[in-house]
């Protein structure tokens, strides 16, 4: 019910602003028409009309699953929407994806030699992935590997391949190799984060005497590792990263302006460039609607993992 | 002063000696203590000034670094595509950048802290719906929220402050009402009371001081995190206008130089960009350790 109300009254102030700035009809025709074309144009949109009555328009149409056409494109925005969504869908997965594998293996090995040489370069470099600006670092990233080694292409999606239905730029050698770079891009903050909380998960569990018991059974450090310390650091990274998963598509946008992949972010930057009201809104509601269901779903992960969390609501 | 005020003062002093002799504390004090000097004192230290149209000329387009200009000036760092000198348009940047972040984090802090304050002390309904709409802001990230306000709010320096101020001042509110919520309820709270103080001056007087500790630490980490955001913004071209450009746009000005092999203009703004942000980060950190040991154990 909540989310109900956080989406129309998200709809409602991005409606209302968004029409305080600038005129689109300015973008949409040439600036040598004459006034009466300028009138008609305003008038095909629905723009003559006064805002909340542009609202009321909108709100029977979005209940009807119709968020308006774009102005540039002439069609749907919520088809427009929904083609981009499989692209950014894909990066970010593939991000997540990297992130876990690089991340998970160096923060459990800086946790569980917390003094040593290795994770002191492993921590320190965290802290520079922290604060390195993650556009900064596409851009130097294309200057090393698409225009001195000459290793990679700089921008698009590649050859789409088609495995099981799905389809996807991960199937096809070319597709893979436009999909690397912007994915370890955006993959770069997030392994920050994924080093950090699992060093201090490590370091945590490491000192409880579950720990030291199978210590002392005699058990190879690395059993203890897979069996014994993953499942219980495992429960507060998963649940982080599934909140964190927004805003991979969130930070994506940049991503793909740089990399010029051809996914969500790259349709709404233009979109406010060109004052395309219908796709702002539409694209809002999406990631609103898409936050709302990760955190329900963060919710629901959470219970499921961590026996504690459902017993405390049986209590009620 | 108190006694116990200045048992912890000594304490402060102590842990700050010791750990200012840390090589990571002292690099990340002298490259914030040089930084913003640089940002501070921008016309006294640049080589040029780099949105003098009568001293930039086009002739001086795309010099690599170290090549002289056209005017005997040598371009330690290159030129830009219109014949900036790069290293100038770094250190102005760098104000701008430093300006938009420091005003929005205080502007944020503010807020946050009045909220926060108010939120903690009349408990109940309004605070909960207060903390409901903090629950509500902080679920999305920064940078969407950033994105979609400069879309509703148009171009400007003022609206960047504004907009990253709105994005932030929901972290402040909330840090600021887990502290005071716990001191709310200490005794010298309720002797306030009795005395029949008012309101407004309790929360002033007695509620501020002893809430505002931890505010500290977030505050210089989030003047980072804002830093990046900026940058990311204007990198995206919705962030400063053209005519006063902060780090972030000057490395998007070089994005159309990089296939060209100009790589100058991108790579060392953005440097800066990383050492400030860096710095800020490690400085917060090492401020952290400092103010509360318990947490670096």
């Amino acid at each position: 019910m909540q989310s109900v109300i956080v989406l129309f009254v998200m709809s409602l102030i991005v409606f209302s602003m968004i029409n305080l700035v600038g005129d689109p009809v300015d973008m949409l025709v040439n600036p040598e028409s004459l006034p009466e074309e300028i009138e008609r144009v305003r008038r095909d949109f629905g723009l003559d009309q006064p805002v909340h009555i542009q609202y009321w328009k909108f709100l029977q149409g979005a209940l009807s699953g119709d968020l308006g056409n774009s102005f540039i494109f002439g069609r749907p925005a919520l088809s427009l929407i929904a083609e981009r969504f499989p692209a950014t869908l894909e990066l970010a997965t593939c991000a997540l994806i990297i992130a876990v594998t690089v991340g998970l293996p160096l923060g459990v090995y800086a946790g569980l030699n917390p003094n040593g040489w290795g994770s002191k370069i492993i921590m320190s470099s965290s802290v520079l992935g922290i604060s390195i600006p993650t556009f900064w670092l596409g851009l130097m990233m294309i200057i090393v590997f698409s225009v001195i080694l000459g290793w990679l292409p700089v921008s698009g999606r590649g050859e789409i391949g088609s495995f099981l239905g799905l389809e996807s730029s991960v199937f096809t050698l070319d597709g893979l190799s436009h999909l690397i770079m912007p994915a370890t891009n955006l993959a770069l903050f997030k392994i920050a984060m994924v080093i950090r909380l699992a060093r201090a998960g490590t370091v945590e569990v490491m000192s409880l005497d579950f720990i030291k018991f199978a210590r002392a059974r005699g058990l190879p450090p690395l059993r203890i590792v897979r069996f014994h310390l993953l499942p219980n650091i495992l429960i507060p990274i998963i649940t982080v990263l599934a909140i964190e998963f927004g805003t991979l598509i969130a930070f994506a946008t940049v991503t793909e302006t740089i990399f010029a992949w051809p996914g969500l972010g790259k349709l709404v930057i233009d979109a406010i460039v060109n004052l395309d009201r219908p796709i702002v809104v539409a694209y809002l509601l999406f990631v609103v609607t898409l936050f709302l269901i990760l955190n329900l779903l963060v919710d629901i992960l959470y219970a499921a993992l961590d026996p504690r969390v459902r017993l405390q609501g049986d209590d009620k | 002063m108190t006694d116990h005020q200045v048992r912890t003062e000594e304490k402060y002093s102590k842990i700050l000696l010791a750990n200012i002799y840390k090589p990571a504390t002292l690099i990340s004090i002298l490259l914030l203590i040089f930084i913003v000097s640089c940002a501070i004192f921008a016309p006294l230290i640049a080589p040029t000034n780099p949105y003098d149209l009568s001293v930039v000329s086009i002739m001086d387009s795309r010099l690599a670094p170290g090549e002289q200009m056209f005017n005997g000036t040598v371009a330690w760092l290159g030129t830009d595509g219109a014949g900036r000198d790069v290293l100038s348009a770094i250190i102005y940047g760098l104000r701008t950048s430093l300006v938009v972040a420091i005003s929005s984090a205080l502007i944020a802090l503010t807020v946050g802290l009045v909220v926060g304050l108010i939120a903690a002390y009349f408990g109940g309904q309004f605070d909960a719906f207060l903390m409901r709409i903090v629950d509500i802001q902080l679920s999305f990230p920064a940078i969407l929220v950033a994105l979609v306000l400069l879309a509703l709010l148009g171009k400007g320096i003022d609206k960047v402050i504004i907009a990253l101020a709105i994005v932030q001042w929901a972290i402040y509110a909330r840090t600021v009402r887990a502290a005071a919520i716990v001191e709310r309820r200490k005794e010298y709270i309720e002797a306030a009371t009795c005395l029949g103080l008012s309101n407004l001056r309790i929360i002033w007087r007695h509620l501020l001081p002893n809430s505002i500790s931890p505010l500290i630490v977030l505050a210089t980490l989030q003047t980072a995190h804002s830093i990046s955001i900026e940058a990311t913004l204007s990198f995206l071209g919705v962030g400063v206008p053209i005519t006063q450009p902060s780090l972030g746009s000057l490395i998007s000005n070089g994005f159309d130089f990089i296939l060209s092999g100009a790589y100058w203009i991108t790579f060392f703004p953005g440097v800066m960009l990383l050492a400030t942000v860096a710095a800020i980060n490690i400085f917060g950190d090492q401020l952290r350790g400092i103010l509360n040991p318990r947490y670096t154990k």
